[in-house]
């Protein structure tokens, strides 16, 4: 299946799964960080709101890495548009376009309302895909198997309920 | 280092768009059990991490002779309850929260709304992280510290 980005054959999973893992332990040997990276999102909220939340230590402590980090997500989507066929605005989302077809309102509040899941659900859990489901896991921790049970659970109900159930 | 990290962002990031993790059709195709590409590369992901890290703990040092210090994560009641709520936002926006900035830098305008959901998500959690420490069990906040600009 090609991915929504220009048709692009996707890379194969054991590379990508390669690559991730030698950035979690660059992190770790060189920088001395474990990679996570919703804290980031409270590094963000932080530069404007004050709270005590916010303000912890352990958000604090990320300043100098997190923020570079997110920077270079957003960098290395834009280079994939970029080399992968040309950048340009789009609105393209797949399945979703195909079933309920939703405008561009439409979209920004159903990614919205979406959002708020993702915002709350990994402050609450303290982490994410990455710093659960790929460092915490790799570092056999088992506050992060439970994280990635939950959450794996949950997207794949969330998931199965809308196309097979509500949209089937 | 500044530079180091953005290029591990970038080099993260490029992974995440051209692998399918930032797709939306691939992500449903996981959860929908269509799709193996993503389970493979968390799989993959967990299995080199787990060695490398494993090492890095026993040399017990970074390259520059720091000692290793790994923040551990607290497991409460916010993990489970929190990580159910993680997984109904990864299904409806497709993204968990590096994609959104990778969707974001690729051109997919509603990954803003996403964002924008996110952030204010966790100044909401932020704000009632008093009112909700007892019932979820959450650990006492560290002190809280002046940001260094």
């Amino acid at each position: 299946m090609p991915l929504l980005l220009h048709g692009l054959t996707p890379i194969h999973w054991a590379l990508a799964g390669a690559v991730i893992a030698a950035v979690t332990a660059t992190m770790l040997l060189v920088a001395n960080r474990r990679l996570g990276i919703s804290t980031g999102l409270e590094d963000i909220c932080s530069l404007v709101l004050d709270q005590p939340y916010l303000r912890r230590s352990a958000v604090t402590s990320g300043r100098p890495w997190r923020l570079p980090f997110l920077a270079g997500l957003v960098l290395g989507g834009f280079l994939s548009a970029l080399l992968g066929g040309g950048w340009s605005p789009t609105w393209v989302l797949g399945r979703l376009d195909a079933t309920v077809g939703l405008g561009h309102t439409g979209k920004m509040a159903w990614m919205f309302a979406g959002g708020l899941f993702i915002g709350v659900g990994t402050r609450m859990a303290n982490g994410c895909t990455s710093g659960h489901g790929i460092f915490g896991n790799s570092n056999l921790e088992t506050p992060s198997m439970v994280a990635s049970a939950c959450f794996m659970t949950a997207g794949i109900v969330t998931t199965q309920v809308l196309y097979r159930v509500v949209l089937g | 280092m500044t530079i180091l990290y953005i290029v591990l962002g970038t080099v993260f990031g490029f992974t995440l768009s051209r692998s399918g993790a930032a797709d939306y059709d691939y992500v449903q195709g996981m959860f929908l059990f269509e799709r193996f590409q993503l389970y493979g590369i968390l799989a993959t992901g967990v299995i080199f991490a787990a060695p490398a890290l494993w090492l890095i703990k026993r040399r017990g040092r970074t390259l520059a002779g720091t000692p290793i210090h790994i923040e551990l994560k607290a497991l409460n009641r916010g993990t489970v309850v929190g990580s159910l709520l993680f997984g109904v936002g990864w299904s409806l926006t497709g993204m968990c929260p590096g994609p959104i900035l990778v969707n974001i830098g690729e051109g997919k305008v509603y990954a803003l709304a996403a964002l924008a959901g996110a952030l204010t998500g966790a100044a909401l959690f932020g704000r009632a992280y008093e009112r909700l420490q007892k019932p979820l069990g959450l650990p006492p906040l560290s002190k809280p510290q002046k940001v260094a600009a």
